[in-house]
């Protein structure tokens, strides 16, 4: 029963190679409010089934063996998204590899309210990049970048919100998941660390990319209507409370 | 490969790179920025069709956009009247009768309504069967028949057999070869051509572009980091034109094609390969001559990295190797090739993107066809929709039963109405800039005046001669409305050409239009005694800058010297005009000067040679042995410099004395050869430019007579005649060049005028001029000056030289000078966006000005010719006290003084091409400011000190900013042809047209519009239009009694 438990739960808080049916789970899901409910949910379910386990905190013999898969997972994701752009499929890679990371949190006996929240922090900004997707699909019929340069000369509010948001899914400063990593970087031995410096590189080239597709060149389709700005508002708001709410706990919550 | 190439072969290819390099505009230095036609190369083609052709090579849009017309008619800057005759002459050739269409009306609302850039939606796939289907509701029912027909056009129209490979497997395999391709290239012309921005040079440049990169690129780290394997390649001894064949051959290229691939690749990169181009043709350009390269060397540097980039993605990603491969791939898969050709030449429909990739990625078992015949029957749906959505909105547009009669035609017409509409938007730009134009000349005619009744003649204080640059049309306004002031237009380096070669510079500045070549040398020389000592401050400034440039520097020198960099940086943020003054101080001034006008005698020009070489003996004698000038003899002196000519043979007697060895005296005799230029072969070379130094008696008389005649100025001189160059002053400013002197090759004008003032000043050439019937008082004075267009300040030279009756009037003159200036800043400076209060009062304006020319962080210190459209070629009373704005070259000239019309060809072969060039360079940098123009300053960055590049690193930006062309996001300069207005009777101008076929071809061929004022035919304006001229209908408006009594 434990062992199933265990499986389920790396089903749901994915680690390679059963991170291929939570990919399939939110790729399945009804559209874009569907598929960011899913990013949000599955992971928080993945920790509480974890946490229903009894041995948790895991065994010492299995620790090394989910750090291998689990240090596997993060770089394999990361690397797979290097040549995506669409961009739910690259959302929701790159959610799976930060998300994975929990498992750290977990191997490490932290408090099950610390590794939710730590999952938050990946997949907060992956949902909301899910939702901004599809209203990118709305308008230009995909969520393909790099077809079109320059979105953001047509786009302005839509370019900036993904802007912001992707580079919060890719734990960039002041957002929660530069926060988390650190804290993963606490709990790993010095030795173990390199494979965290090649993801942030990375995801920094990922970031490159994404942004290099959707700001730079310059837009020659038709014109586009842009988001609201009530929504763009919103958004920015869900946004900065997001950042705000890492700068004023400076990463207490996350367990540093 | 066939590596056997014949002499003839390479020859060949020489030749086809010579032709093919044609089309692309020279690009000069931006030192000595000129503006220059982007067109040049196809001015022998119609104007409509060079800018076609023009698109097509440099991939820039000809026109402005629809919307923008739209804006001008608003502001009633088009001509109506124009505008529907012209659409009335397309519809008269093209004649079609479509039920229930008004096509005059559905054009002309599509002209003035319709806001969208274009009607017609580019596609593949919409015809009238497809339109018809979408208009009326139903889905597309493309026959896959017909589908797959079309689908073998498609792809043999975007996959050209002689397109450029690596184009193509880019477009196949998205394989970004060109980008990659451009970067190397750029990089590698950055290392050959720079002229002292990088610390580090290339190595072996001196063998020329090719072979230097030759040598480097077989041990390039960066090559090598892209895992590229050049020596392959590389090992053979080929030639340039060797491996360029030898490429092509193993490209499959075929021969027939070889030009039109070698003018692809060459324009790829139109801004180095102009720059290189010029480089190759200016044999006086100093880096040229030390460092050759032509465009055989780029095209082989370029063919060779591309050749490998393509083998390494062969061997990466399987891709085929050669045009001939490229043409099987296609016909093998067709559905395939077009499903990667729509994902990565990025005209896929998004929503498809991820499912064509993923299927590229793992080719399905069944193969492409249904999944391209579905994505084919998207595609032409989401087309058709588009054009239909379009046409309906320009329908109702139309109003009326338009919409009804669009949904009521059949297939047929409405492809005949598509093609129709498609046909008029392709010259729909041509068709609003003559409309705009004829708006134009219309308030030209109107504004110009007719000479008056010949009052009785005052001799005015002050006569100048100012530069036909726009800018000195308003300064020319001013001045005369203060009062006794005559001025008068001139091509800005009076009629003289000159190489001149300034004090403390160390080489030669043609200071003359492009199109001409100097023969006369000008050295500038130091009036006062020069001092050996360098001050203080220079010397410090160099030790800083040396530090700069050091590679170590950065370690080490930072925190050491840093400080001392922030002083300027503060200085210059805060007060610019104090810390310039401040700067101006701590430098040493130039000292006094004067020019070597008149001609050298072989006797004077031996005694020069024999001086100045006695100079550099005696300081190598410091220098070399520490000897002091009062250790040596004359007569020792002498005998080192006959032995360092191989005149004589040493030892010497000074070596004697000294007691110096034979060796040491060998030494010496060497370092004075090659350090000190005291040998046999550098005297041959001084002497023959000695021999180009200063002009004739006769040249002087021959340059003012012309000067003056041409303008029309024969009689009545005035005490002063100033000579007025012009020049800009700007901080920070790549650009700074192209505000300077068009006419003198983008340099400053005051040379010139200090130049033809001496020959005027010279009492011999006035004794002579008097034989010609040029009477020049005794008591006339010509005065050099310079006019900033930068602070419209007006500066006076060589005063020291003014007779001292003068200077009792210099004061007056002086004030005079300094009103109009500020008057000027009053005028000008609110264009440039300051307050309207502070620009008011002309004092605060001319501070303003100051300010801005000093102002590092200005990305727009002036306008420059920005707005330029008037050319007016005739006297002074047709435009005198009209305001024409700052947008008129003025060329003063009286057909009346020149029988022969010899003045008039001058006036038309050089300031009226020029003033084309300087149009058209503005014309074209607004209609398409980011291919013809060189987008925005903000992200410039100088590249070798010859040109700027956007970012890092990229083509060469020619063109002008779009600081200088737009105005909060619209464009400032109103793009259109210059209007050029002769006073002249009409079949003389056409006379003198006739002699010149390079000028008859310009205006013949539409790149610039002709006015002549007929002054034999009551002063009518004769417009030539298509060829022919035509009587300007405000012509009639004229009062008959002004032209009788002038006539």
């Amino acid at each position: 029963m434990e062992w199933i438990l265990l499986i389920l739960s790396a089903i749901l808080l994915p680690v390679f190679p059963l991170s291929w049916l939570f990919n399939r789970l939110v790729d399945t899901a009804p559209g874009c409010w569907g598929r960011a409910l899913a990013i949000l949910v599955l992971p928080q379910l993945g920790i509480l089934l974890i946490y229903t386990v009894p041995t948790v905190p895991l065994p010492t013999s299995l620790e090394r063996v989910i750090l291998l898969l689990v240090l596997f997972t993060t770089l394999f994701y990361a690397f797979r998204a290097l040549s995506v752009r669409e961009v739910t499929i690259w959302t929701r890679l790159m959610a799976s590899s930060g998300l994975t990371l929990d498992w750290i949190l977990v191997a490490a006996g932290k408090n099950v309210h610390g590794v939710q929240i730590f999952a938050l922090a990946w997949s907060l900004p992956a949902a909301l990049l899910l939702v901004w997707a599809g209203l990118l699909r709305q308008r230009m019929g995909g969520a393909y970048l790099g077809l079109q340069g320059g979105l953001a000369t047509v786009l302005p509010r839509l370019s900036s919100l993904m802007t912001l948001t992707a580079l919060a899914l890719v734990a960039t400063p002041i957002f929660p998941g530069f926060f988390a990593l650190l804290q993963v970087f606490h709990l790993l031995a010095v030795s173990w660390l390199w494979p965290l410096l090649i993801l942030l590189l990375l995801w920094g080239w990922n970031i490159g990319r994404f942004l290099q597709d959707l700001l730079f060149g310059s837009y020659r389709g038709e014109p586009m209507e842009d988001v609201s700005y009530g929504l763009a508002a919103g958004g920015f708001a869900v946004l900065f409370l997001f950042a705000l709410s890492t700068l004023i706990w400076s990463g207490t919550w996350t367990g540093i | 490969m066939d590596r056997n190439l014949t002499l003839g072969d390479r020859l060949k290819v020489r030749s086809m790179i010579y032709v093919a390099g044609e089309p692309i505009p020279r690009f000069w230095p931006m030192r000595t920025f000129i503006h220059h036609n982007p067109l040049f190369g196809l001015e022998h083609l119609p104007f409509p069709d060079a800018v076609e052709e023009g698109s097509r090579l440099f991939h820039g849009q000809g026109y402005l956009t629809r919307q923008q017309y739209q804006e001008y008619r608003k502001e009633g800057k088009v001509d109506d009247g124009a505008l529907r005759r012209y659409l009335q002459d397309f519809l008269s050739k093209h004649s079609l009768d479509l039920p229930g269409i008004e096509l005059e009306q559905w054009l002309w609302t599509l002209l003035v309504e319709y806001v969208k850039p274009q009607v017609m939606v580019a596609g593949d796939w919409v015809d009238g069967t497809v339109l018809a289907a979408v208009l009326h509701g139903h889905p597309t029912a493309l026959e896959e028949q017909e589908l797959v027909r079309r689908l073998d056009d498609i792809l043999s129209r975007k996959i050209h057999l002689d397109g450029p490979v690596y184009s193509n497997v880019d477009l196949l395999f998205g394989t970004r070869i060109t980008e990659t391709l451009d970067e190397l290239l750029v990089k590698s012309c950055l290392d050959f051509f720079d002229e002292g921005q990088s610390a580090w040079q290339l190595p072996g440049r001196e063998k020329g572009f090719y072979r230097a990169w030759k040598e480097v690129a077989r041990r390039n780290v960066r090559l090598l980091l892209h895992g590229l394997h050049l020596p392959a390649l590389l090992s053979s001894d080929e030639g340039p034109e060797g491996v360029i064949a030898q490429i092509l051959m193993e490209l499959k290229i075929p021969e027939d094609s070889w030009q039109k691939y070698i003018l692809q690749q060459l324009t790829h990169l139109h801004g180095w390969a102009g720059f290189i181009r010029f480089r190759s043709q200016a044999k006086h350009y100093y880096w040229a001559q030390k460092y050759p390269a032509d465009l055989t060397d780029f095209l082989a540097v370029r063919m060779v990295t591309g050749l490998t980039l393509l083998q390494e993605a062969m061997r990466q990603q399987g891709c085929p190797g050669d045009a001939e491969a490229i043409q099987e791939f296609v016909r093998k898969d067709p559905f395939a090739a077009y499903l990667r050709l729509e994902l990565y030449g990025g005209s896929i429909l998004p929503g498809w993107a991820q499912r064509v990739d993923d299927a590229i990625a793992r080719p399905p078992r069944q193969g492409y066809r249904e999944l391209a015949l579905a994505y084919i029957r998207a595609k032409a749906q989401q087309e058709a929709g588009k054009q239909a959505l379009a046409l309906r909105a320009l329908a109702r547009q139309v109003g009326g039963g338009a919409e009804a009669a669009l949904l009521a035609l059949e297939p047929d017409s409405l492809r005949q109405l598509v093609e129709l509409l498609g046909a008029w938007e392709k010259q729909e730009g041509y068709t609003w800039l003559r409309a705009m134009e004829s708006h134009y000349m219309t308030q030209l005619v109107r504004k110009v005046r007719l000479p008056a009744e010949q009052k009785e003649i005052k001799r005015p204080f002050a006569q100048a001669f100012f530069c036909i640059d726009v800018r000195s049309e308003p300064i020319r306004r001013h001045l005369e409305a203060l009062g006794d002031y005559q001025t008068f237009g001139i091509a800005g380096f009076f009629g003289v050409p000159i190489g001149y070669l300034e004090y403390g510079k160390g080489s030669e500045q043609h200071l003359c239009p492009a199109i001409q070549t100097p023969k006369n040398l000008i050295a500038e020389i130091p009036a006062e005694m020069e001092l050996e000592e360098e001050p203080l401050y220079g010397a410090l400034e160099h030790v800083l800058h040396d530090l700069k440039s050091s590679v170590l520097s950065p370690f080490v020198a930072v925190e050491a010297v840093g400080l001392l960099f922030s002083l300027g940086l503060i200085g210059k943020t805060v007060s610019p005009v104090l810390y310039h003054e401040l700067h101006g101080r701590l430098h040493a001034q130039k000292p006094l000067t004067r020019l070597l006008i008149d001609k050298l005698t072989a006797e004077q020009a031996d005694s020069i040679l024999r001086a100045v070489q006695r100079a550099m003996i005696v300081r190598a004698l410091q220098k070399e042995l520490h000897l002091g000038r009062h250790q040596v003899t004359d007569d020792e002196v002498r005998e080192l410099r006959e032995i360092a000519l191989a005149h004589a043979s040493g030892p010497s007697a000074l070596v004697r004395r000294m007691g110096f060895t034979a060796e040491q005296e060998q030494d010496f005799i060497e370092k004075l050869r090659s350090d000190y230029r005291v040998d046999r072969q550098e005297t041959s070379l001084q002497l023959e430019r000695l021999g180009r130094l200063g002009f004739s008696l006769e040249e002087q008389v021959q340059y003012v007579a012309k000067a003056l005649l041409s303008c029309g100025l024969h009689r009545n001189f005035s005490r002063f005649v100033l000579m007025v160059g012009h020049e800009s002053q700007t901080q920070n400013n790549p650009y700074e060049s192209a505000l300077d002197c068009g006419a003198c090759g983008g340099g400053r004008g005051l040379p010139n005028a200090r130049v033809i003032c001496g020959m005027a000043n010279n009492p011999e050439v006035r004794r002579r001029l008097r034989d010609r019937d040029i009477i020049i008082p005794e008591d006339t004075w010509f005065v050099p000056a310079s006019h900033n267009t930068t602070t419209d300040e007006i500066h006076l030279a060589d005063l020291d030289l003014l007779p001292a009756r003068h200077l009792l009037y210099l004061e007056r003159l002086r004030n005079g000078l300094q009103a109009a200036s500020r008057r000027n800043a009053a005028e000008r400076m609110p264009t440039l966006g300051v307050a309207e209060k502070l620009a008011r009062d002309p004092h605060t304006a001319a501070v303003v000005a100051r300010r801005q020319a000093h102002d590092w962080s200005q990305v727009r210190p002036e306008w420059g010719l920005s707005r330029n459209l008037y050319g007016i070629i005739g006297g002074r009373y047709l435009t005198e006290g009209v305001d024409l704005e700052g947008r008129s070259f003025l060329l003063s000239y009286d057909y009346r003084l020149d029988p022969k019309g010899r003045f008039l060809e001058n006036i038309l072969s050089a300031p009226v091409v020029v003033g084309e060039w300087i149009n058209l360079e503005h014309y074209f940098s607004t209609v398409d400011v980011h291919h013809f123009g060189s987008g925005s300053k903000v992200y410039h960055n100088v590249a070798g000190r010859f040109g700027v590049m956007t970012g890092n690193q990229s083509d060469l930006r020619t063109g002008l900013p779009i600081q200088s062309m737009y105005k909060d996001g619209k464009p400032y300069h109103e793009p259109l042809r210059l209007i050029a207005l002769v006073e002249a009777p009409a079949p003389f101008v056409l006379d003198v047209v006739g002699r010149l076929p390079k000028v008859k071809s310009l205006i013949f061929g539409g790149w610039l519009r002709v006015i002549v004022l007929d002054p034999e035919q009551g002063y009518q304006a004769l417009v030539l239009e298509e060829g022919q001229f035509m009587v300007h209908p405000d012509s009639g408006l004229r009062p008959k009694a002004h032209w009788e009594a002038r006539a």
